[in-house]
């Protein structure tokens, strides 16, 4: 991992463990005979606060030893294509985050089987599934196989929408 | 003990639905540990929702049959593809591959087979002397004792991926936090639940788990840009080994064995960590070391027995102490509190027939696999032509279903999402899901014991520390801290002055 990656991370993690810190104290502490609900958070706050401080300090240290690499001048344009380039998986994970999200939203709307065969074809076609019938029948049959299992036979209730 | 002994609760395993759930969790742990990419951790945690129907002896043999199932079917995409289905099969590439491009692919999944089944029998013999004799010793246990127990857990642990300590520790720390939300377990305070009805009862286990393993490893395998792997065929008649090869595995099985087993009640990655020092031990003993990664049996048997006997080993402190050591024995245990059961030393006291039930069938579900594993082979080496863009799909639906299905909350489901897009991104930085895992799950317990701790002795900080048995833990604890700080230089200073004669 590099240092910059630990830097972002390191942040993240005093940014988190400051919050948590701060909302904690809204419990009550009481005292050492009878330790109230906000000592365990606050210890554990504390902590992760020290560990994350020192992974950024450590890596900070690291960054200002290395030398700085002679990096070739790249217009931003290229830049930001090269780098969609780079990461074209990362964009489909974005995708594949939005896909299930709104497929969560809409459950409780148009109901769950239906929004599980939408997410089945969508995300299917989405790993490069080729053609729609493929796609089409694996969605169906795995919303068949979990209407008889779950629904019908474990007796699993999931949210129903207006269409089923 | 029970009045009624262990042979009667052994014969536990032996009802049918204890058996027919023994095959299912045996033939799905096969599957998944020949799929890459989704480990027993992230199949147990997807199936957990389903055992809650079967009650909790026949819930916990399916999830304990998925957990060693796997190490079974781990070896056979090693074997036929060169990818391992889970970490623990690793080095059996090295040489099982290479013997399946010799033509001996069949030999090499059967030596696989018998030498998983030799030693996972092997473990179990022994599981079942050694976790009674330790659940005696930690029924003396009080909460300073637990608190100890678990902050050791927490140092041990802290090296559970063999990565960097610093970040296992801070996910542990990040489960510890997680583990905090819902009712405060002493004053019944709700914490950090933002309103939300579903929340009071703290952050579902399963959400966390189906998210950070299964979504997460969907969004991994969907960056990753595929590469098109080439399947060996398996003739019949390379089925099964010749007479030269059973007998240069025969040693390496028992040797593997002993080591897996011991290694396996250690912490940390037991199963692949035996994996490979199983292969060392073949190879620095070996009276032809040269044949090593061209296609040598022993580099098959050896750490094929060895990476199942370490998974029993690791079953002792799970069911005796309550510690899981592994990943798997970690979601394992979150299965077992979701069951109503609490692993320790009164597991044995007050639920014999779980508890022997479990061992039990860890006999049946050996002799299962082994039949399942030799004539399946040609079977479970296809299941790896099904693509991710079919499969990927099916293993999203199930972990929303298997999410869903725990509490009927959408809240959870998107816990889950949550869980998936953080576990992805925790990944892409270098953080491990495991230890977030064993944070979760050891959290209420720290917590619990520090208070009451704290309560019974008045408040007195000592307390924590002073019972002897609290010194005794306390004492690994630091040298397990200390240790890897001093050893490294004492080593380095040992080899200058080596050199330097």
């Amino acid at each position: 991992m590099t240092p910059r990656k630990v830097i972002t991370s390191s942040l993240m993690l005093i940014l988190f463990s400051v919050v948590f810190l701060v909302y904690t104290t809204r419990y009550p502490i009481d005292n050492w005979e009878s330790p109230g609900p906000a000592v365990f958070p606050l210890l554990l706050g504390a902590i992760l606060l020290i560990m994350a401080t020192s992974q950024f300090v450590r890596a900070l240290w690291i960054c200002h030893e290395q030398p700085r690499p002679a990096g070739e001048k790249v217009p931003w344009v290229l830049a930001i294509q090269r780098f969609l380039k780079n990461n074209q998986g990362e964009t489909k994970v974005f995708y594949l985050t939005v896909i299930l999200f709104l497929y969560i939203l809409l459950m409780s709307w148009i109901g769950f089987f239906v929004c599980t065969f939408l997410l089945a074809i969508v995300s299917s076609r989405l790993m490069e599934a080729k053609g729609w019938v493929r796609p089409i029948v694996l969605s169906l049959a795995i919303c068949l196989f979990c209407f008889f299992l779950f629904e019908a036979w474990i007796k699993l209730s999931f949210p129903r929408g207006f269409l089923f | 003990m029970s009045d009624q002994g262990i042979f009667s609760y052994l014969l536990i395993t032996l009802q049918p639905a204890n058996v027919i759930s023994c095959f299912v969790g045996a033939l799905l742990g096969t599957l998944i540990g020949v799929l890459p990419g989704l480990g027993p951790a992230a199949a147990m945690a997807l199936v957990i929702p389903l055992t809650l129907q079967l009650g909790p002896t026949a819930g916990l043999i399916m999830l304990a049959g998925i957990y060693y199932g796997s190490m079974y079917g781990g070896s056979t995409t090693s074997i036929l593809v060169n990818v391992p289905g889970e970490p623990a099969s690793v080095v059996t590439t090295l040489d099982g591959y290479q013997m399946a491009r010799k033509g001996r692919a069949g030999a090499a999944l059967a030596v696989a087979a018998i030498g998983s089944f030799v030693a996972g029998t092997f473990s179990v013999i022994a599981l079942q002397f050694f976790a009674p004799l330790l659940a005696r010793v930690a029924l003396e246990f009080g909460p300073a004792e637990y608190f100890a127990l678990t902050v050791l857990g927490v140092v041990l642990l802290s090296n559970l991926t063999g990565k960097s300590r610093v970040r296992s520790l801070i996910m542990m720390m990040a489960g510890l936090i997680l583990s905090t939300v819902g009712t405060d377990p002493i004053g019944g305070l709700e914490r950090f639940s933002f309103g939300i009805d579903t929340a009071q009862g703290g952050i579902s286990f399963i959400a966390i788990t189906t998210g950070i393993f299964g979504i997460a490893e969907v969004f991994e395998l969907m960056a990753a840009r595929e590469k098109p792997v080439e399947i060996l065929p398996v003739k019949f008649r390379e089925l099964y080994p010749n007479r030269a090869e059973m007998r240069r595995s025969v040693a390496p099985i028992a040797r593997g064995s002993v080591l897996g087993f011991l290694i396996g009640l250690l912490p940390g990655p037991a199963a692949t960590m035996a994996s490979f020092a199983s292969y060392g031990m073949e190879r620095s003993i070996s009276k032809h070391p040269e044949e090593f990664g061209n296609g040598a049996i022993e580099g098959v048997a050896g750490p094929e027995a060895a990476n199942n006997a370490a998974s029993g080993g690791a079953m002792i402190p799970l069911l005796s102490l309550g510690l899981p050591f592994t990943p798997a024995t970690a979601v394992l245990l979150g299965g077992m509190l979701l069951h109503g059961i609490t692993p320790g030393p009164f597991l044995l006291r007050d639920r014999p027939d779980v508890f022997w039930g479990v061992i039990g069938s860890f006999y049946l579900g050996n002799a299962m696999l082994l039949i399942l594993n030799l004539p399946l082979v040609g079977i479970f080496a296809k299941l790896v032509r099904v693509p991710s863009r079919y499969l990927m799909p099916i293993i999203l639906i199930l972990c929303t279903i298997g999410t869903y299905g725990d509490n009927g909350a959408l809240f959870d489901v998107w816990v889950m999402l949550g869980a998936g897009v953080i576990g992805y991104v925790m990944r892409k930085y270098g953080y491990q899901p495991a230890p977030l895992v064993v944070g979760l799950v050891l959290g209420p317990m720290m917590e619990r014991s520090f208070r009451q701790t704290l309560i019974i002795s008045g408040g007195r900080i000592e307390s924590l520390w002073e019972p002897p048995i609290c010194m005794v833990i306390w004492g690994v604890a630091l040298l397990a801290i200390l240790l890897p700080m001093v050893i490294p230089p004492i080593k380095a200073g040992m080899k200058g002055r080596l050199q330097n004669r």
